[in-house]
């Protein structure tokens, strides 16, 4: 088992590694220069290029990755072109309210997908409606479901509210609305933020929550009519007895790789979603990025990202292994 | 001793997304792929308007005379404006499929035949390594850092996505390698080009067929998402992520100039789907 | 065994129609049976008898998805299986029945450790622990928390008999319970059987294919084909006796340790230019720690340890050996499939190895026609279109298939006939050496019998050189002018056949040839 916590570890350092190398090379070739974050677009010709000098922006190649390599260990992701503040603060101060919209969004998705796949695979009577609505969300473009969400139930029905994270002041410590009003035990802030929560956390989850409940539920079809569960049944166990204990463990592998693949995969869908919903949050930050090429902070978002998705795919991998003991025996 | 055959199974329904469908019905939709591609292709033709000209009244809702999905707020036409973008969309996704078919299942067939190290370190460390990063968001480093525009949206895109398709064809060859019949016409003396055009490749095709056409769904999405961000063609191309982009003001009082092109995105994100699941439930179980 | 006390199940009348790939066939017709308390009852029949089937239905596991459609009545406890609600059903399960299944493998949950799997059946590790003693698994204690994959076939098995006794049942339904076992574990596993009736006084219905096996341990053999029950009796009637047309071909197409041997090869052999050469042959596999077997301790295996043969030309040499013997990797290192770790493999003679697969479905390109893949092997001669349609005419011929083959794609052909094509491409042109990788095991007994019929008949004709591997000494003595008998990578025993049958040298060779399940004729049991 450690011998494979070390492997997977040290393939996510590698991977982590190339990522760096991959967004560096891109910073090299991509338009605009970093320079005038520092010093203004009215800076003089003169000025930008003793700022160049100065940032060692001249150096060779490797000089300047390696720098840049180092620079990452002590958290300087350079400085954003548009709003003149070093990346990495502007990451801290958004990153908080995209992490809490994709956690929520995450554990709706989970919920969703074991609904989908258990009434799939049990046959529970009148789901597959459930199933074909799901479905039909599932592939519309995100946008669009967050378009429709707002005019149905901001628009039509007034029940939610269109943009933002809340009416009320942040108290603090986490940056994130819901959780900092719950700590503080605010009620009616709580409430309001989780009314500002629902709409962009379901839009988000509706395509996670589809690709996983297939997955699961085609994998425990497949268990259910394994030999094993066969022996199980002949033992007179009840059907939840061989469901609860020879089926769900063993059919959850592909389920957890979906999820930790979806997992990362919201981390990139969430720039759309909070884009529609003015949602103040790191997807939003890069959405407003991208169209005025600051490529420092596209650099440094991505690289955040990267890393939470590197991370979260090794988190899924530890689990698959404590729950299947021959993966670990690879 | 008597020469009888086990007779064919006989046509039986389909599943398609979930629901069981008489086979004729499965083609069908295999069918609506093709119709699709066609209005695509001749967007242009069919396009009653210029697209990114004024043409009408301001703002005119749907079904109203002379303009069926209606006009947007410069008073261009939505019909023509979807059409073009439907033709971006679709020829787009089925660009990116087809090469990141042909460099991934290349990759993917030499790996999978070559076996050794090259398969091991050269060809799969690389293709895990791209796997292992955030597809998308590369997608959009990379993107943003050749510059907003359509050839560089595919660029960008067909980058990140044909280690999908090496990963799958790679998975495929080394299975079917490993196969008896492989060996038995080692064996039978069969040439290595023949082992693997004829003994080999055919076994891969309908695989790496129904990925590519399941995959098209997903192609599109992200195309229209990218859009959305603005990293596709500059105004005032039609595009249909793009357009929903630009009209999100309008989004409580015209609901249909934001609201068309999304839906335009979610009917063919739905036909690729539906498409492609026949496809797969079409295709006979070669085990 | 008293006729007189209630049976432990009562089959009734009972007809079965399941639905499989979208067709509904009739799977039992009007079958009556009864099994007595206390009483080992084999039920023996070909694959598609139906045998399976009717456990499934004893054990009221039909599966949902063939949809199926029954009459007549199977009742076990007094509770009828085909019909009672699921809580009965369960109950009956929990209070009457046991069950082992065919494959040890797949019957047992991998991520769950044996003693929690053990323990649904009887609540108390004590008791567990001494279940697993009864059936003869050594250091219970320790194997309590192990997983299933690190044990052998073997063990696998006993542990799903200590699971199946451990309710205390009154019938264990054994689902061809030896089938995937080597020949003296299986002997093993049935005296084990044999014991559990002794000590538990349950019934046990053993399923198999095999009427040898059957009758090691039965009372009363049962006989089963196409879905009814032609001859019921107990085991010596049925054996010395058998009343229907079925049951006499069942029991001619056994192949026995004493049966006439084919006559055409008895003459002895001139001391010819050996065919094949073998010398010092090692293999060795380095396996990873921790996956497989539990006595992984060592990083290496040697499968091969050091092995000299001569097969003299056209010559029959039969290599007998359980599995982990290493005779499959020795064939396939002279078929050039595999590389030696070092010795050498010299072959003279024309024609290069020709090798028949165990399963000869997974050896043809599914997607190719049978004509083609025959064609194939013509191409060296580069002979023009016409000749080589006659050539594959003519090799379809030669194994009895008639040339429509020619064009059927191998998933329209049927096991036997797939065996076939199968021999026949590897015929088609003389072989240095026609390597046999247990070309009959996966076959039923009338097919195995004809096919190595077969085989013989190609060897007379053409005079090729054979080498035969198998793990049944009776196919071996059928087959092979000598027998070598391999075990852990050696060569233990080599001789002509009838020697090493009648007169064997070796401990270990006796233990093969006394764990055969022979049907002896008017013995007293």
């Amino acid at each position: 088992m450690l011998r494979f916590v070390t492997r997977r570890l040290s393939a996510a350092v590698l991977i982590l590694l190339v990522l760096s190398l991959v967004i560096f090379v891109l910073q090299a070739v991509s338009p605009g220069d970093p320079a005038r974050a520092y010093v203004g677009a009215n800076a003089s010709p003169e000025m930008v290029a003793a700022e160049r000098q100065r940032l060692g922006l001249n150096d060779p190649f490797f000089t300047r990755y390696f720098r840049f390599l180092g620079g990452l260990f002590t958290g300087d992701l350079g400085r954003s072109l548009r709003t003149r503040q070093p990346v990495i603060s502007d990451i801290a101060t958004y990153l908080p309210s995209t992490v809490e919209l994709v956690v929520t969004a995450f554990l709706i998705a989970l919920l969703l997908a074991a609904l989908y796949a258990m009434s799939g695979a049990l046959r529970w009577p009148g789901a597959s409606i459930g199933r074909g609505v799901l479905l039909l969300l599932a592939t519309a473009p995100p946008f669009l479901l967050a378009i429709v969400g707002i005019i149905v139930f901001f628009g039509q029905l007034g029940w939610l509210p269109a943009r933002g994270v809340g009416d009320f002041q942040d108290p603090g410590p986490f940056g994130m609305q819901a959780l900092d009003t719950l700590l503080h035990g605010q009620t009616d802030a709580f409430v309001n933020a989780l009314q500002h929560l629902v709409l962009p956390a379901v839009v988000l989850s509706v395509a996670p929550a589809v690709a996983i409940g297939r997955v699961f539920r085609s994998s425990l079809q497949a268990v259910l009519g394994v030999d094993y569960v066969r022996t199980a049944r002949s033992k007179g166990l009840t059907e939840q007895q061989v469901v609860a204990h020879h089926v769900v463990r063993n059919a959850m592998g592909p389920a957890l790789s979906m999820g930790g693949l979806q997992l990362g995969y919201m981390f990139a869908g969430v720039v759309v979603v909070e884009q529609v919903f003015s949602w103040p949050g790191i997807g939003n930050y890069l959405a407003a990025s991208i169209p005025v090429a600051d490529f420092p902070a596209i650099a440094g978002v991505t690289l955040v990202l990267g890393a939470i998705y590197v991370l979260s795919n090794l988190v899924v991998d530890l689990l698959q292994a404590l729950a299947d003991p021959r993966v670990a025996a690879e | 001793m008597t020469a009888t055959l086990v007779p064919r199974g006989r046509l039986r329904p389909v599943s398609v997304g979930g629901a069981r469908l008489a086979r004729p019905v499965a083609w069908a939709l295999v069918g609506l792929l093709g119709l699709v591609t066609l209005v695509a292709v001749f967007a242009r033709q069919l396009a009653p308007y210029n697209p990114i000209q004024p043409v009408g009244p301001l703002n005119l809702p749907p079904l109203s005379p002379g303009h069926l999905l209606g006009t947007d707020g410069i008073g261009r036409d939505l019909l023509s404006r979807t059409l073009i973008g439907i033709q971006v969309s679709w020829l787009s996704a089925l660009v990116v499929v087809a090469s990141g078919l042909l460099i991934g299942g290349t990759i993917g067939l030499i790996a999978g035949a070559t076996g050794g190290w090259v398969d091991a370190i050269l060809l799969m460390r690389v293709t895990d390594l791209f796997l292992a990063l955030p597809g998308a968001l590369v997608a959009i480093a990379i993107v943003a850092a050749l510059g907003s525009g359509l050839v560089n949206t595919l660029i960008g895109v067909a980058i990140v996505w044909w280690p999908y398709y090496a990963r799958i064809v790679r998975g495929e060859v080394k299975a079917l390698a490993a196969r008896p019949h492989v060996e038995a016409a080692r064996l039978a003396e069969v040439s290595r080009p023949r082992i693997l055009t004829r003994h080999l490749l055919p076994g891969v095709v309908p695989t790496a067929v129904v990925s590519a056409s399941l995959d098209v769904g997903n192609v599109v999405l992200l195309l229209a998402a990218l859009s959305f961000l603005g990293l596709g063609q500059k105004a005032p191309a039609p595009e249909l992520g793009a357009d929903t982009a630009r009209s999100l003001s309008q989004l409580l009082s015209q609901w249909w100039v934001p609201g068309i092109p999304g839906i335009a995105v979610l009917m063919l994100s739905l036909i690729a789907n539906l498409g492609g699941d026949a496809i797969r439930n079409l295709m006979p179980v070669r085990r | 065994m008293s006729g007189l006390a209630t049976p432990v199940a009562i089959v009734s009348d009972y007809s079965l129609s399941l639905v499989r790939n979208g067709i509904r066939s009739q799977v039992l017709k009007h079958i009556d049976l009864q099994i007595r308390p206390g009483e080992i009852l084999g039920l023996v029949g070909e694959s598609g008898s139906g045998k399976s089937v009717l456990a499934l239905s004893l054990l009221g596991l039909l599966p949902h998805s063939s949809y199926p459609e029954a009459d007549g009545e199977v009742t076990v406890g007094g509770v009828d299986m085909l019909r009672a609600k699921p809580a009965e059903l369960r109950r009956v399960r929990r209070e009457v029945l046991g069950a082992i299944f065919q494959d040890p493998m797949t019957s047992l949950n991998p991520t769950m450790r044996i003693g929690k799997q053990i323990g649904e059946v009887t609540d108390d590790d004590a008791e567990s622990v001494r279940l697993l003693e009864t059936v003869g698994v050594r250091d219970a204690e320790l194997r309590l928390r192990v997983y299933p994959h690190e044990l052998s076939g073997g063990l696998r098995q006993r542990v799903m008999a200590a699971i199946a006794v451990g309710g205390r049942p009154g019938l264990i339904v054994a689902d061809e319970p030896t089938t995937a076992l080597d020949v003296t574990v299986q002997a093993q596993l049935l005296d084990l059987l044999r014991e559990l009736r002794a000590d538990f006084g349950c019934s046990v219905l053993l399923i198999t294919h095999d009427l040898g096996v059957a009758d090691q341990i039965a009372d009363r053999l049962a006989v089963l084909h196409d879905g009814v029950l032609v001859e019921i009796g107990p085991a010596a009637d049925v054996v010395r006796n058998p009343q229907h047309e079925y049951t006499r071909s069942l029991l001619a197409s056994r192949l026995s340790l004493t049966m006439p041997r084919d006559e055409r090869f008895t003459g002895a052999a001139e001391p010819a230019e050996p065919a094949v050469r073998i010398r010092d042959l090692r293999r060795t596999f380095t396996v990873r720690r921790g996956g497989g077997r539990f006595r992984g301790d060592s990083g290496e295996i040697n499968a091969v340890d050091g092995i000299d043969l001569d097969i003299a030309l056209g010559e029959a040499l039969a290599i007998v050996g359980e599995s982990g013997s290493g005779k499959s990797t020795l064939l396939r290192i002279v078929a050039g499939l595999d590389q030696p770790t070092s010795g050498s493999v010299t072959l003279t003679g024309t024609g290069g190895p020709q090798m028949v697969f165990q399963d000869a479905g997974s050896s043809l390109t599914p997607w190719m026609s049978v004509g083609e893949m025959l064609g194939e092997r013509l191409r060296r001669l580069k002979l023009s279109r016409a000749d080589v349609k006659d050539r594959v005419i003519a090799a379809l011929a030669a194994v009895d298939l008639p040339p429509e083959v020619g064009k059927a794609h191998p998933g329209e052909l049927s096991g036997g006939q797939r065996q076939r094509v199968g021999l026949a491409r590897a015929t088609m042109i003389p072989p240095a050496v026609l390597l046999c990788d247990e070309p009959t095991s996966a076959l039923d007994a009338s097919l195995a019998k004809s096919m190595l019929a077969l085989i013989r008949d190609l060897r007379a004709r053409i005079g090729m050189t054979v080498l035969f591997v198998t793990h049944d000494l009776a196919v071996a003595r059928l087959m092979g002018d000598r027998i070598a008998v391999m075990q852990a990578g050696r060569v233990v025993e080599l001789g002509p056949a009838e020697q090493v049958i009648s007169q064997p040298r070796e401990a270990y060779t006796r233990t093969l040839l006394a764990a055969v399940p022979e049907i002896v004729e008017g013995a007293a049991r």
